[in-house]
């Protein structure tokens, strides 16, 4: 199981466009991949799934939590962390 | 009949009615026998298949012409790809036995009602967008091909219930004179679209749908706020002018956008723009504007979720600065309290607000806040001509604190090595009676002040500007309040120090003749007045303007100052339209 803590660069954080990108990265690894809003003190849910990432909330500034487990968990949870941290291109 | 709505987008329009009525599915709620099963998943297989087809041909379409509303289409089809929404769907048909249809739509509600749940605007839209793409799905599963407003047989005004993306998508905006929508608010996906095509916009009016049907010759009157359906041969005249003129008067105002403004008799008036995001809709403005002359950096402090860091606001302002080039940028420091506050900070609760705690009170009391604003202003003072405001100054002891909080972070910049403009200057915002009386000992130690009309109108008066029940009492064209714009005017004009007006005054025409005339010659407002002002500007001679300011002053009510200078620009509007 790989972890990371990761804080949201963009300005529009993860709504629309964003959690879009984020969940179809997510979904090209086979682990099981969860997220988790650190900020809001939230459940974890699946990161493969746009919706559930929207239910979080995730807006600019705040930290989320990820959890990889399965066969590709490290370079899932570096593509997620680097999309991340590039801003989704919003920088 | 006359029915009532709110304005989302003003102007006139008249015609006959359409009545737009997406394709409603059947809202089929049968129970399968285990063996159709299969067939079911089948079904929703091929639904989903032929959204995910309609979707990437509209985004296809929209790409290159539309890239933000083809945004909008890649999320739907993020959603349609949700592999959550599926397999709950999938569950729902193979466990509970429950028809395609129906199990999409009870998943979608389920999820839908979990966006709304969080306390976030930007969810609800997205609430909204599932909706949209539901519906897609089960026309999809009928077998039924899309409507849009892309082909509508002829000329008329729109009435819906309420209008979704996929509705707008590739619209004829030629072919809309109108829109009325039952529901949706100022900030909903009609109402965006309605500012961005110019087309004149009700929204809220009550079973608009049935009582406008399709083919009912209607007169939209979105300056008013009405619709009227049974109007009579004077009523038309009435309008049929009033659209000629509006239109005209629109087409000319825009020749004016990106001209400087001079007056007739040669005088040169900066107008500028009051800007509340870095966003870059907000800095088209440095293409037609002489500078900001209100920056609020509220936003950066409201749309997070906790302070904003040094690093964060830095980025903002210098983006400002840097759009705007050598053009002034009047930073007003955090004016938070009163109506606004932040949701992840504790602010002391009072008996009245805007009369407590709030902005430069605040950020004196909490000196840490304060000093990470200033640090990332002064920072960003080194790529641009930024100008540094204080709001809520009452009297010099919170001024002198204030500039006392500039001169400590400019020293801990010097001692870190990091650039800033020495010379930034430093100003207030006159919002509040006392410090309009006392403006004569400001401009000894101000660079600059801007006159904040929405306030200082409201402190005057002594009446809450949010409150409808004393709106009345809320008088913009209040007499004091042009003597009191005098007293400043002439205290800052013999200092020898810059004057501008930031509030909604400076963007009324009538309001900005009068400040004109009383000696402005800088006037801040919304990007959207700014074709209106300098339009107005141009067929204006600073010797009538200074007439009227004369004239306004002898005068004894509101009502009687706002008539004579409403009549006042529109015969100098008038006069150039003839032509």
């Amino acid at each position: 199981m790989v972890t990371a803590e990761v804080i949201i660069k963009n300005k529009t954080g993860l709504h629309a466009r964003p959690a879009a990108t984020f969940s179809t990265t997510a979904a090209k690894f086979k682990s099981d991949i969860k997220v988790k809003n650190l900020n809001r003190d939230s459940a974890e849910v699946n990161a493969k799934s746009t919706v559930r990432v929207l239910t979080l909330a995730i807006s600019q500034g705040m930290r989320i939590q990820l959890t990889a487990n399965g066969e590709d968990e490290e370079p899932a949870v570096d593509a997620l962390v680097a999309l991340i941290e590039g801003g989704f291109g919003e920088l | 009949m006359e029915y009532r709505g709110n304005i989302a987008s003003p102007g006139i329009a008249f015609g006959k009615s359409f009545v737009f009525k997406p394709y409603i599915p059947c809202a089929e709620q049968r129970s399968l026998a285990p063996e159709e099963v299969e067939q079911e998943l089948e079904t929703l297989a091929c639904a989903c298949s032929k959204a995910r087809e309609e979707l990437s041909a509209i985004i296809g379409r929209l790409s290159i012409a539309e890239p933000d509303q083809a945004d909008i289409f890649a999320a739907h089809q993020s959603i349609l790809d949700d592999v959550e929404l599926l397999e709950e769907i999938r569950q729902d048909i193979t466990v509970n036995l429950h028809c395609a249809a129906w199990a999409t739509r009870k998943v979608y509600h389920e999820f839908s009602a979990l966006l709304q749940e969080v306390d976030d605007p930007h969810l609800s839209e997205r609430a909204s967008d599932m909706e949209d793409v539901c519906n897609r799905i089960l026309r999809c599963a009928d077998g039924v091909a899309e409507v849009t407003l892309s082909s509508l047989p002829e000329s008329c005004v729109v009435v819906a219930v309420e209008l979704f993306p996929s509705d707008t998508v590739l619209m004829d905006a030629s072919k809309i004179l109108g829109l009325i929508t039952e529901q949706g608010g100022i900030t909903s996906h009609t109402a965006i679209i309605a500012r961005a095509y110019g087309i004149p916009t009700l929204l809220g009016v009550k079973q608009a749908t049935q009582l406008l049907p399709t083919g009912t010759g209607l007169v939209l009157d979105a300056l008013e706020g009405k619709v009227i359906t049974d109007a009579d041969d004077t009523t038309m005249e009435h309008y049929t002018a009033l659209r000629e003129y509006e239109l005209q008067k629109r087409e000319i105002a825009a020749t004016y956008l990106e001209k400087p403004a001079f007056t007739r008799d040669g005088v040169r008036i900066d107008v500028e723009a009051n800007l509340g995001s870095a966003a870059p809709s907000a800095l088209a403005a440095a293409g037609y504007t002489d500078g900001v002359g209100l920056f609020r950096t509220e936003f950066l402090y409201m749309e997070a979720s906790q302070l904003p860091d040094e690093q964060i606001q830095y980025q903002a302002y210098r983006a400002v600065l840097e759009a705007f080039e050598n053009r002034p940028v009047v930073l007003r420091t955090l004016d938070i309290g009163g109506d606004k506050t932040l949701s992840y900070k504790t602010l002391p609760r009072e008996e009245n607000p805007f009369l407590g705690k709030r902005a430069i009170r605040l950020c004196l009391d909490e000196p840490d806040l304060f000093r990470t604003q200033l640090r990332a202003a002064l920072r960003a003072s080194a790529c641009g001509n930024l100008w540094l405001m204080f709001p809520m100054i009452s009297g010099l002891d919170e001024l002198r604190a204030a500039k006392q909080a500039v001169m400590e972070a400019k020293a801990e910049l010097d001692r870190e090595g990091l650039p800033y403009d020495p010379e930034i200057k430093l100003g207030v915002m006159i919002e509040i009676p006392s410090a309009a009386l006392i403006a004569d000992l400001l401009a000894k130690e101000v660079d600059f002040a801007s006159i904040g009309t929405n306030d200082l109108i409201q402190y005057l008066t002594a009446a809450d500007r949010l409150n409808s029940e004393v709106s009345q009492y809320y008088q913009t064209f209040h007499p004091a309040v042009f003597r009191l714009i005098q007293t400043v005017a002439d205290a800052f004009r013999s200092g020898g120090k810059d004057l501008c007006v930031c509030g909604e005054l400076g963007g009324n025409p009538a309001g900005a003749a009068a400040l004109i005339g009383l000696g402005l010659r800088r006037l801040s407002m919304s990007p959207s007045s700014v074709a209106e002002i300098k339009h107005l500007i141009a067929n204006l001679a600073l010797t009538e303007a200074e007439e009227a300011g004369r004239k306004v002053l002898t005068m004894s009510t509101a009502s009687e100052i706002e008539a004579y200078l409403k009549l006042f620009v529109s015969e100098k509007i008038k006069a150039e339209q003839k032509v």
